[in-house]
């Protein structure tokens, strides 16, 4: 299985996922009345035990997280995780449910909620720029340390992954987090095809 | 009335909760598993606000949910994992339940977009939320055991000897308190033999016999005197136990120690005579008395000897007390070093000595004797001073009462006085 990427189908990936990002940034506004601002994607395939270094080194290890993971499948297959601090996730549902106080479960509902925006919005638009179809699971959040955020066991079944990641800031609402999609072994051969297909379609 | 364009029959065979809505939450379409679960039939509510039913729900974010999906396209869900927010429904399982209320999973999908209608699907996940909760609190409970038995291991470690070991007798694991009355660090030990306590004061046949025991699967019990990292030694009664796999073949030794210095420091003072350090009378006695009585064959075929330092009066009165403590303790090495180890000396007196020497017939004794009588009579009491000893023989009559044995090698310790001292007489 050849999951390598030449350096045009990188370009070509980045190019899609800046729409894509564009796109969840226009929506975010528009669903949420709060203006975002996503980083530039990093896009990086690397052996599936390194997922968890590399989503470490971007959160602070004493801290407590809202982990929140939807699935999608489809020609593209993976799982879109969202990574949100308490202090974060509170601000998130204070601002979805214009309370002082949210509840745990309101948190909750709130960061499900921004999750599935963001995922349904960055997939669709991603798989729509690459002619697929893509069907969404109900995501599912759980409230855990930075050692948690990933069972390391989980990921034995998998050789290599490609993280997707980008920073997502609500700057007026004191709101960030860091989104990953991650994709593995098969379908990282079909998420290549499918660029394939496209370069050529554009450039004959 | 508003009517849906495709039939009823699809929706109403589903076994989820299946009703349309648009952005206003006018409800156009009600299946019949909402009716039978809420009570509430289609003729009821179609046409009508959800609204009026539910006055309870949180519009604003239903709204926000309604338009992104048909923003979107694309479905969006309320959180599975919280307490029910969307309509209540009561649950009518009798049978260990923990919920009263359905647990529902919602989707909201866009229907028909340029009608502002989705359809929202009602999934019952009670089953698997009770699961959850259940399988939560077992967690919860498999955490506490795991606090309670850390802190058990820790008590453990603190205060009890244990060491673990490989079949090569490498250490695996031991615990601190076993570490610290060995005076090694944890990390000086683990990877190291067994080996390092060996103190070297016990027989070859101890260690033959703990090995020979644990090899054959079987737990050994015994004293062993260890070697501590100061240079030291220590006395544990020890439990050595051989780990088995599920074939019944060896894995790993485990052994439990218990510090017996002290008992055995003062068992050592209760037999010893405190100037030479030969074992005293009392402890000679106990011995001869046990032989006898056992009469055990292994250790029945003895002779006994009586040795007394020739002119020891006169030691004491020309050199003083001191010298005189000296000759005692010059002559009782003198014994200890010509004779073997498994033969028995003991102080019997004042300047007396008396020796069991084992498994030996008269004659070789004789000799063995006279060697011994030699090298006293070589031994130079602080460098300077010459003493002579006088020496009584007799073999152990099997079946005889002791005091014949002790009259005859008194008798013989007295001709050998009588005729010259500084000789062997045999009886």
């Amino acid at each position: 299985m050849n999951i390598e990427f030449n350096e045009d189908q990188i370009d070509a990936l980045k190019e899609f996922m800046n729409v894509s990002i564009g796109a969840a940034t226009a929506n975010l506004a528009e669903l949420l009345d709060a203006f975002a601002t996503m980083h530039i994607p990093e896009i990086d395939i690397c052996n599936s035990h390194e997922l968890m270094s590399r989503v470490k080194s971007t959160i602070d290890s004493d801290s407590m997280y809202y982990v929140t993971k939807q699935l999608f499948t489809g020609k593209f297959g993976g799982e879109c995780m969202f990574i949100m601090s308490h202090n974060s996730a509170e601000n998130l549902g204070k601002h979805l449910y214009n309370i002082r106080t949210p509840s745990e479960d309101d948190i909750s509902d709130a960061v499900i909620e921004l999750t599935n925006i963001l995922s349904s919005t960055i997939i669709s638009k991603l798989t729509q720029e690459l002619d697929a179809q893509v069907q969404f699971f109900a995501p599912s959040s759980q409230f855990v340390d930075a050692d948690s955020i990933i069972n390391s066991d989980d990921l034995n079944h998998y050789s290599k992954i490609i993280i997707i990641s980008t920073i997502l800031e609500f700057e007026d609402q004191k709101i960030n987090g860091s989104v990953y999609i991650l994709t593995k072994d098969e379908a990282i051969e079909s998420l290549k095809m499918l660029i394939n297909k496209k370069i050529e379609e554009i450039y004959g | 009335m508003i009517l849906l364009k495709c039939p009823d029959v699809l929706l109403d065979s589903l076994e989820n909760g299946h009703m349309v809505i648009d952005d206003k939450f006018i409800v156009s379409y009600w299946n019949r598993w909402l009716a039978i679960n809420t009570q509430i039939t289609k003729e009821e509510i179609v046409g009508k606000s959800l609204e009026e039913f539910y006055p309870d729900l949180n519009y604003k974010v239903l709204h926000r949910k309604i338009r992104t999906a048909l923003t979107l396209s694309t479905p969006t869900f309320y959180d599975a994992n919280s307490s029910t927010k969307f309509i209540s429904i009561n649950r009518n399982k009798v049978t260990t339940s923990s919920l009263s209320l359905m647990q529902q999973q919602v989707t909201i999908s866009p229907y028909l977009p340029h009608e502002n209608k989705v359809m929202v699907s009602i999934y019952d996940i009670s089953e698997l939320y009770e699961t959850k909760l259940s399988l939560r609190k077992e967690i919860s409970k498999v955490n506490k055991l795991n606090d309670i038995l850390e802190a058990d291991q820790e008590i453990i470690d603190k205060n009890i000897m244990m060491m673990k070991t490989s079949l090569n007798a490498d250490i695996i694991d031991i615990s601190t308190f076993f570490c610290e009355f060995l005076g090694y660090k944890k990390e000086e030990l683990i990877g190291k033999n067994v080996s390092i306590f060996k103190s070297g004061d016990l027989p070859d046949t101890t260690y033959k016999e703990l090995w020979d025991t644990i090899k054959s699967k079987k737990a050994w019990s015994g004293e062993i005197k260890n070697k501590t990292a100061s240079g030291g030694t220590k006395w544990v009664q020890s439990r050595v136990t051989p780990i088995l796999d599920e074939n019944g073949e060896i894995i790993e030794f485990s052994a439990v120690y218990y510090d017996i210095t002290n008992a055995k420091l003062l068992a050592e003072l209760y037999i010893t005579d405190p100037l030479t350090k030969l074992y005293n009378r009392a402890h000679f006695d106990d011995t001869i008395n046990s032989i006898t009585k056992h009469q055990r064959k292994a250790d029945i075929n003895f002779v006994l000897a009586i040795t007394d330092i020739d002119h020891f009066k006169s030691i004491n009165d020309t050199y003083g007390h001191q010298v005189g403590d000296d000759a005692l303790i010059a002559i009782a090495n003198t014994l200890k070093n010509s004779l073997r180890e498994n033969d028995l000396i003991a102080r019997w007196g004042g300047e007396e000595f008396v020796i069991m020497l084992k498994n030996v017939s008269l004659d070789e004794a004789k000799m063995i004797i006279e060697k011994v009588r030699a090298s006293v009579e070589e031994t130079k009491i602080n460098n300077s001073i010459s003493v002579t000893a006088s020496f009584g023989l007799t073999k152990y009559i099997i079946g005889e009462d002791t005091h014949k044995t002790f009259k005859r090698v008194d008798d013989a310790l007295y001709e050998a006085k009588k005729s010259g001292r500084n000789r062997v007489v045999v009886k």
